[in-house]
């Protein structure tokens, strides 16, 4: 129930992400962005265990970090490191876009603090984030 | 051996770590303070060690003379160059045992750790042999139990030193956990000979037991070993020969100089390695992130290389029977045998065959390719890979690595391909008639791949060009793809055969305009499919007719049903014609012509005739889809009352 609780709440985030800027839609959808957003859907099941025991966190701009691996057995820290290269990887071509989406490829900067905004004050309660002076836990 | 000669020894044995200043006070007591003032050892357990000896070596030196049951030492600060320790207590028992606490802090670290170091029993049971049993070292994060032992002799003109370090079921972790170790037990063996101004080594290593991560590595089981020598000369280090033996994997032999930790030469020789035990323990790590990290291996490789001043020079790669198979179905290839030979200097040739394989589930012949390869360039005239009955027939293919990336270029032509294999193997609807293409020349650089020319194919009794193909990062993040396409009388019976939409017989001319693909999915054309013009059969059938009409919504089938057309299984038409503007995920749709209700869909012309009109103007693109899918999986049953 968490896990859909979790997810339900990242994917009403990424619909509801409000405006960048006056002239930025960031709820438009493409079929681009809905397929990124479909294999962030289904990679989120994987990932909420590993925001939930703090190995790993949400970073400034707008990507996740491994930030303790050792909560995270030896034999899967590979896999860690491989879910989290996957999802940036995505999160970097949602931001590139939705602002290519809306035309202006030069707005990928603000999508992308926007969203780092926006996923740190959506994380649950435990999950840990980055600021200025380092990792805190929400 | 007097107290602060053994100080001496044991500093300079332990490279990096030097004893400027030794004060001893207060011998008198049984408190025996020492301050170690600059000792400056690249780590900490370098530092533990030193303190454990010279706590020895002054006990040694100073029983006979004071009645001494227990010493202590203790220092405020040690300055290291990987972090720092205070308030260093050290503590012997003149029974053996050996005890050293203090807090660390490395260098990286905000906050003091505690951390210990001892010996149950530390022992000189000769002169020049030292013995730590039951020793073990903890901190935060590392459990270290370990036994060592230490023999120095004299040989002609120098000292001869054989160290044995046996840890048993340590762990140990760095702060992110990204490099460390369980249940790890492993024995080291040394064996050093200084003479004059250099070094002589001999090393072992035997991994017996426990995981280790070491990112991005990851090794699951032990058995491996190392074993080696060589010499140490004033920041040269020289392996004159190394064995190492993987586990499952094979042995490889290596030899090499670093001058001042940087690699200078080498030279590596495996031969007959495993490449199925290989691939997941040291290449997946380094492949991750590209279409290669996902791969089932087996066969054998053998490889050899030769880096000189740093810089690659020459390797060659065997691979024996090598089978590689894409774990997301992508690609697969069967008995690969290579001979790829590569060198600095001078131009090689290449050879690699296969037997069998698979690109996106397109069945490959064998094939044999050769190619010359000069430093950064591969290039070859003519590559010619089967695939069913016809194949891929690629000229004047070039490839160059500039600048860190890579280029290339190729023309390739499809020698005629069955459909019916063809679409059978992709999983398609079963086509009729053969598919060629000519593709001009492809240019890949930058990032960019870009068309100089229009790529031709056959298919459907018609031609199909794309035109202005260009494709930014398509192996990269967010690929995209422009492309205008051309179609010209195509067999409407063929392809309305093929995707189960009810039989339609004429020809269709299509053009999509300002394609744009992004990550594969389109998101804008200006699409518009249409009769070809000339005479020919021009007939729908009345299930035609009921899936046109149900893809522009609910209502209009319904309206044919009852009239009194529903009689008659196929009608005449005139003209087909249908529009498509993509924009924002929404498909703005129109006809052959407009009328006041709507737009004309199919025109209908003699008797029977019908005329299908549409009435949506907007349709959701992915909506369109759905409806397409179901009206071509046959959900949407013609109704005949």
């Amino acid at each position: 129930m968490r896990k859909f609780l979790a997810c339900s709440m990242l994917l009403s985030l990424l619909v509801a992400a409000p405006l960048v800027q006056a002239a930025a839609d960031l709820e438009i959808n493409t079929p681009a962005i809905s397929s990124i957003k479909n294999t962030m859907q289904s990679r989120h099941g994987q990932l909420a265990g590993f925001y939930a025991s703090g190995a790993v966190g949400f970073t400034r701009d707008g990507l996740v970090a491994v930030r303790d691996a050792n909560a995270v057995p030896l034999a899967q820290r590979q896999n860690l490191n491989t879910l989290v290269a996957a999802e940036n990887s995505d999160r970097n071509a949602l931001y590139k876009e939705i602002a290519s989406g809306n035309g202006h490829p030069e707005w990928e900067a603000e999508v992308r603090s926007t969203f780092a905004q926006r996923w740190i004050q959506k994380a649950q309660g435990g999950w840990y984030y980055q600021d200025g002076s380092g990792w805190v836990k929400k | 051996m007097s107290p602060l000669s053994a100080i001496v020894v044991i500093a300079t044995f332990l490279p990096g770590c030097f004893l400027n200043r030794v004060d001893a006070q207060d011998v008198s007591g049984l408190v025996f303070s020492q301050a170690f003032l600059d000792c400056r050892a690249t780590h900490f357990v370098n530092a533990c060690l030193i303190t454990l000896f010279a706590c020895w070596a002054l006990v040694l030196g100073i029983t006979p003379a004071y009645a001494v049951s227990s010493i202590s030492i203790e220092a405020d600060k040690v300055e290291l160059e990987a972090g720092n320790i205070r308030n260093l207590k050290a503590q012997f028992d003149l029974d053996g045992k050996v005890s050293l606490q203090g807090q660390v802090k490395a260098r990286d670290d905000q906050q003091w750790t505690e951390a210990s170091l001892g010996c149950t029993a530390l022992m000189s049971p000769r002169r020049g042999h030292w013995r730590c049993q039951d020793g073990k070292l903890a901190a935060q994060n590392i459990q270290l139990p370990f036994s060592f032992e230490l023999t120095q002799t004299r040989v002609e003109n120098g000292e001869r030193y054989s160290a044995l370090l046996d840890i048993k079921q340590a762990s140990f972790s760095d702060a992110a956990g990204l490099r460390a170790g369980e249940k790890l037990t492993a024995s080291l063996g040394f064996d050093v000979v200084h003479k004059k101004q250099q070094w002589q080594w001999q090393a072992k290593l035997d991994w017996k037991n426990g995981e280790l991560f070491w990112q991005p590595f990851y090794f699951p089981d032990a058995g491996h070993q190392l074993v080696a020598n060589g010499s140490w000369d004033d920041g040269v280090l020289t392996v004159s020969q190394a064995d190492l033996s993987l586990n499952k994997v094979g042995s490889a032999k290596l030899s090499g100089k670093w001058i001042h930790g940087q690699l200078d030469d080498v030279q590596l020789n495996a031969d007959d390695l495993n490449i199925a035990a290989l691939y997941p323990l040291l290449l997946q790590p380094m492949l991750e992130n590209t279409a290669l990290d996902k791969l089932e291996l087996e066969g054998r490789a053998s490889l050899k290389l030769t880096v000189a001043h740093g810089e690659l020079r020459s390797f060659l790669l065997d691979l024996k029977d090598a089978d590689v198979e894409d774990q997301n179905g992508r690609f697969t290839l069967y008995k690969i045998n290579t001979r790829i030979p590569w060198s600095y200097d001078d131009p090689q040739v290449m050879q690699l065959a296969y037997e069998s394989g698979h690109l996106l589930k397109i069945p490959l012949g064998q094939a044999s390719i050769m190619a010359d390869v000069d430093r950064y360039s591969v290039t070859t005239s003519q590559l010619y890979l089967p695939i069913l009955d016809g194949a891929l027939s690629l000229t004047d293919v070039s490839a160059a690595r500039v600048g860190g990336s890579w280029h290339w270029h190729l023309r390739a032509n499809l020698v005629p391909i069955s459909m019916p294999e063809l679409s059978h193997a992709l999983g398609w609807p079963r086509m009729e008639g053969k598919v060629a293409a000519a593709i001009p020349m492809v240019t890949y650089s930058g990032g960019n791949l870009v068309a100089d020319g229009d790529l031709l194919f056959q298919l459907f009794n018609g031609n199909i060009s794309v035109s202005g193909l260009n494709m930014q990062t398509p192996l990269g993040l967010g690929p995209r793809l422009n492309a205008h396409v051309t179609m010209r009388q195509l067999d409407l019976g063929d392809i309305t055969r093929t995707f189960s939409f009810g039989a339609i017989e004429g020809k269709l001319d299509g053009d999509v305009q300002n394609l744009e693909l992004s990550n594969w999915q389109p998101v804008k054309f200006d699409a518009s499919l249409r009769s070809s013009p000339g005479n020919y059969r021009k007939k729908i059938s009345q299930r035609a007719v009921e899936n046109i009409t149900s893809l522009g919504g609910a209502g209009a089938a319904a309206a044919i049903q009852r009239s009194v057309l529903r009689f008659f299984s196929e009608f005449n038409y005139k003209q087909i014609g249908w529009k498509c503007q993509l924009r924002n995920d929404v498909c703005q749709m129109s006809g052959v012509e407009y009328t006041p209700q709507g737009y004309v869909i199919v025109k209908g012309s003699g008797i029977p005739a019908i005329t299908v009109m549409g009435y949506n103007h907007n349709v959701g693109w992915s909506d369109l889809l759905a409806r397409l899918k179901r009206v071509t999986e046959g959900n949407s049953k013609p109704v005949i009352k």
